[in-house]
C-alpha cells in the first residue's frame, strides 16, 4: 500500500516534473490514465496504522470521536495539541513523557518550557514529526484536517472529546491507561470524584442560580447547553440563562437585560490587576451597568480552568460554587454594599488566580 | 510574437519555479540538510522506501512535496482565471473574487462540508457547481439588451460576491464546534490540508482549463481592442466569452475547493506579467499560469516559516505581500 501511495504520488504531473528533473528521469506518461484510485488509496491508507501495529507492540483502541487508532502499548513520547490535555498529562505526573505541546499550553507554568509545535488550530506537522511522538493527543479544538494529515503520516492520534464533567474524568482515566499510568489516574479520578460528590451534598436542595456565563464580552458570546461548561455550571449549582443548541452562541445585550441573570460569570486571565480591571470595566460600561446583577456587584471572576476540560476543572467548579453560593460557603454578604460585594467576588477570582 | 519567444520565456519562468521548488523543499520546521534532501529524493525515485529514515519520508513525500504541488496547482489556476476575466471585461479589476466566482465555489464547498463531510471529491464537485452556478447567474444578470455588458457584468459580480459571502456567514454561524474552526481556517486560504482527492485529477482539470483559455488567446487579443472591432474581424465574441467564463470558473472552483480563498493572486500576477512581457494573451496566459505558481509557492514557503512553528494561512501571506506590491505597481504605471 505504502508503495502505491508514494509511487502514485511520484506519477503526479508537477511533483513528477520536480523529482524527475532532479533525478534525470521523465515523469510517468500514464499519470492521468492511472488516476481514479483515490478510493482504494484512502482505504488502504486507513489501514496504515494497523500495519505499524503488527511490527511494534500496539493495541487498537477507538478514540472519543470514533476513530480506530493503533496506540503503542508502551507510550514514551507524547505530543499534546491542546492546553487541557497538557494540563491533564501534568496532573497525572506524566510530564516526562510529554515531548511537546502547543504555544497555548500555559498551565502549569512548566508546560511553557516544553518544545512547542505551534497553536492548536494550525500546528506545524513538520515540528510534530521532528519530535518523534509515539502518540499525539488531540481534542475537538484541533481541526479534522490536522488529525487526518498526521494519521496519513503514520502517527497515532488519539482524540479526546469530553462533553461533560463526568466525561472529563473518564477521559483522564483513559489517558492514564494509554500512557501506562493506570494507578495514578485511578487515584486522581477518585479524588476528584469525591470532591464533586461533597460539593453535590452541600448544594443539595439549593435552587440553581441563574447566571450569564461570558465567554467573550464584545461581541457577547456565551455557552450553549451542550458544552461541558454548561455541565460544570450545574455541578456548581448554577444554570445558564441562555438556552442554545449552538456551542458558543453570540447573543444580544437586550436578551441579557430581558433574562435578568442573578450572577455574571467572567473568566480571568491569570493576572490579578486584570481581574480587578475586568470587574471595574464591566460596571462602568453602558448597558452592562443596567443589568441588575452588575448593579448589585454580583460578578464572579473564575479561573480560566473552567473553560478547560482537565482535572483543574473540578477545583474551578468548587471555586465557582463558593462564589455563587455565599450563603452556604462564605460569610453573609447582605450587610455589605454593592462595592464590597464586588470586592468579595473579585477575591474569588483572585483566589482562583493565585492557585 | 513568435512561438520561440513564448517557449523561451516560459522555460525561463519554469526554471525559476523549479529552483524555488527545490529551495522550498529545504525550508521548514523540520531541519534537513540539502544532502539529506537530495539523497531522500533519489531513494524515493528509485523506490527504495525502506532505506530512508521514516521522518525524511514523512517530511519530504508526505508534507513538503504535496504542498508544493498543491501550491503550483492553485497559483496557476487562480492566475489564469484572473487573466481570462481581465481580458473579457477589459477591466484591470476583474478577478475571480470580484466576479463572485470564488464566493460561489466557497459556498459550494462549505455546503458539501456540512452535508457530506469526509467524502472524497464532494468538495471539488460542489465547488465546481457553485462556481458554474455563480457564473451562469452573473452572466445572465450581466446581459443588457441581449448583449453582455462589461460594466453591468462587473456590478452583478460584486453583488453576487457580497450576497454569497453573507450566505457563507449565515451558514458559519449555524454550524458550531469543530467544523466551524476548520471552515474559518479554510476560508482564509490553507494549503496544509489534504485535498482528499487524487492530485492527478486536479492537475488534469487544471491543464484542460488553461488549455481552453489558451486556445482563445488570439481572439482575446482582438477583443481587447474592442468587441465591435473583433466582431468585424470575424471573431465569435460570445463563443469566446462562454469558453473563457466556463474555463475560468472551472479553474477557480478547482483552486477554491482545495485551498479556500486565496486572494490577490488572480489580480496581481497577470498584471505583473503584463508589465514584464506586454499584453499579448498568447504569452500572457502561459506566463500567468507559471507566475501564479511561483507566487503561491513563495507565499506558502513564507507562510510556514515566518511564524514557525505555527503556520499562517497562505491567503494572509498573499494579501500581506500582494497588496503593497500591487499599489506600488499601479502608482508607477500612472506616473
Amino acid at each position: 500500500m505504502r508503495e502505491t501511495f508514494l509511487a502514485g504520488f511520484l506519477r503526479l504531473k508537477m511533483p513528477g516534473v520536480i523529482v524527475g528533473a532532479l533525478l534525470g528521469c521523465a515523469p510517468h506518461p500514464g499519470a492521468l490514465a492511472a488516476g481514479l484510485t483515490q478510493q482504494q488509496a484512502t482505504a488502504s491508507q486507513a489501514q496504515d496504522p494497523a500495519r505499524t501495529a503488527d511490527k511494534a507492540g500496539t493495541k487498537m483502541v477507538t478514540d472519543e470521536t470514533g476513530r480506530r487508532v493503533a496506540v503503542p502499548v508502551n507510550v514514551q513520547r507524547v505530543v499534546s495539541l491542546a492546553p487541557n490535555l497538557t494540563e491533564t498529562v501534568y496532573a497525572l505526573g506524566l510530564e516526562d513523557k510529554l515531548a511537546g505541546d502547543t504555544t497555548y499550553c500555559d498551565t502549569p507554568a512548566a508546560a511553557k518550557n516544553k518544545p512547542h509545535v505551534g497553536a492548536p488550530v494550525n500546528p506545524s506537522l513538520e515540528a510534530i514529526v521532528a519530535l518523534h511522538p509515539d502518540l499525539v493527543l488531540a481534542t475537538a479544538i484541533n481541526r479534522w484536517e490536522t488529525v487526518e494529515s498526521l494519521e496519513r503520516l503514520g502517527i497515532a492520534v488519539y482524540t479526546m472529546d469530553p462533553h461533560t464533567v463526568q466525561d472529563m474524568l473518564e477521559s483522564t482515566a483513559l489517558l492514564g491507561d494509554l500512557m501506562g499510568a493506570h494507578e495514578q489516574a485511578a487515584s486522581l479520578v477518585a479524588k476528584l470524584q469525591t470532591t464533586l460528590e461533597e460539593l453535590q451534598t452541600s448544594l443539595r436542595e439549593r435552587p440553581l442560580v441563574h447566571v450569564l456565563f461570558v465567554v467573550w464580552e464584545d461581541p457577547l458570546i456565551t455557552i450553549g447547553q451542550n458544552t461541558f461548561i454548561a455541565d460544570a455550571l450545574r455541578w456548581a449549582g448554577a444554570e445558564s440563562v441562555i438556552i442554545s443548541k449552538q456551542d458558543w452562541p453570540q447573543i444580544s445585550m437586550e436578551e441579557v437585560l430581558r433574562l435578568e441573570p442573578e450572577y455574571i460569570v467572567l473568566t480571568s486571565n491569570h493576572s490579578e490587576t486584570d481581574t480587578a480591571d475586568q470587574v471595574r470595566d464591566l460596571r462602568a460600561r453602558a448597558v452592562w451597568n443596567e443589568i441588575e446583577a452588575v448593579k448589585l456587584g454580583r460578578i464572579v471572576v473564575i479561573a480560566e480552568e473552567i473553560t478547560r476540560p482537565s482535572p483543574g476543572l473540578v477545583q474551578a467548579i468548587v471555586e465557582l460554587a463558593h462564589g455563587l453560593h455565599p450563603e452556604i460557603f462564605g460569610p453573609a454578604q447582605k450587610s455589605s454594599g454593592p462595592e464590597k460585594q464586588s470586592r468579595k467576588s473579585m477575591a474569588v477570582g483572585l483566589v482562583a488566580c493565585a492557585r | 510574437m513568435t512561438l520561440a519567444r513564448i517557449v523561451w520565456i516560459c522555460a525561463a519562468l519554469a526554471a525559476i519555479l523549479f529552483v524555488e521548488g527545490v529551495v522550498s523543499l529545504q525550508i521548514g520546521a523540520y531541519h534537513m540538510s540539502a544532502r539529506d534532501i537530495v539523497v531522500t529524493l533519489f531513494q524515493g525515485a528509485a523506490g527504495r522506501w525502506d532505506e530512508m529514515p521514516g521522518d525524511f519520508k514523512s517530511v519530504i513525500f508526505g508534507l513538503r512535496l504535496p504542498r508544493i504541488a498543491l501550491g503550483i496547482l492553485v497559483g496557476a489556476a487562480l492566475s489564469t482565471a484572473g487573466a481570462g476575466f481581465q481580458a473579457l471585461l477589459r477591466n484591470p479589476l476583474a478577478d475571480p473574487y470580484v466576479l463572485g466566482v470564488s464566493s460561489g465555489a466557497a459556498l459550494g464547498t462549505i455546503l458539501s462540508m456540512i452535508l457530506t463531510p469526509h467524502t472524497a471529491g464532494a468538495m471539488q464537485a460542489a465547488a465546481f457547481v457553485g462556481a458554474f452556478a455563480t457564473v451562469a447567474v452573473v452572466y445572465f444578470l450581466g446581459r443588457r439588451g441581449g448583449q453582455l455588458d462589461s460594466a453591468t457584468l462587473l456590478l452583478a459580480g460584486i453583488v453576487a460576491a457580497s450576497f454569497l459571502s453573507a450566505v457563507i456567514m449565515f451558514l458559519m454561524t449555524t454550524v458550531s464546534g469543530r467544523d466551524l474552526r476548520g471552515m474559518a481556517f479554510w476560508l482564509m486560504g490553507d494549503l496544509q490540508s489534504d485535498p482528499r482527492v487524487d492530485l492527478r485529477w486536479l492537475y488534469f482539470l487544471l491543464i484542460v482549463g488553461i488549455g481552453c483559455i489558451f486556445t482563445t488567446s488570439s481572439d482575446l487579443n482582438l477583443i481587447l481592442t474592442g468587441e465591435q472591432e473583433a466582431r468585424h474581424l470575424g471573431v465569435n465574441v460570445n463563443r469566446v466569452k462562454l469558453v473563457v467564463y466556463i474555463s475560468a470558473s472551472l479553474l477557480t472552483g478547482l483552486a477554491v475547493s482545495v485551498s479556500g480563498a486565496i486572494g490577490y493572486v488572480g489580480l496581481l500576477v497577470p498584471h505583473v506579467m503584463r508589465m514584464l512581457f506586454g499584453t499579448d494573451y498568447r504569452l500572457l496566459i502561459p506566463t500567468s499560469a507559471i507566475g501564479g505558481a511561483i507566487a503561491i509557492v513563495l507565499a506558502d514557503t513564507l507562510a510556514r516559516t515566518v511564524v514557525a512553528p505555527s503556520e499562517l494561512p497562505v491567503g494572509a501571506m498573499t494579501a500581506i505581500a500582494g497588496a503593497p506590491v500591487f499599489i506600488y505597481l499601479m502608482r508607477r504605471r500612472m506616473r
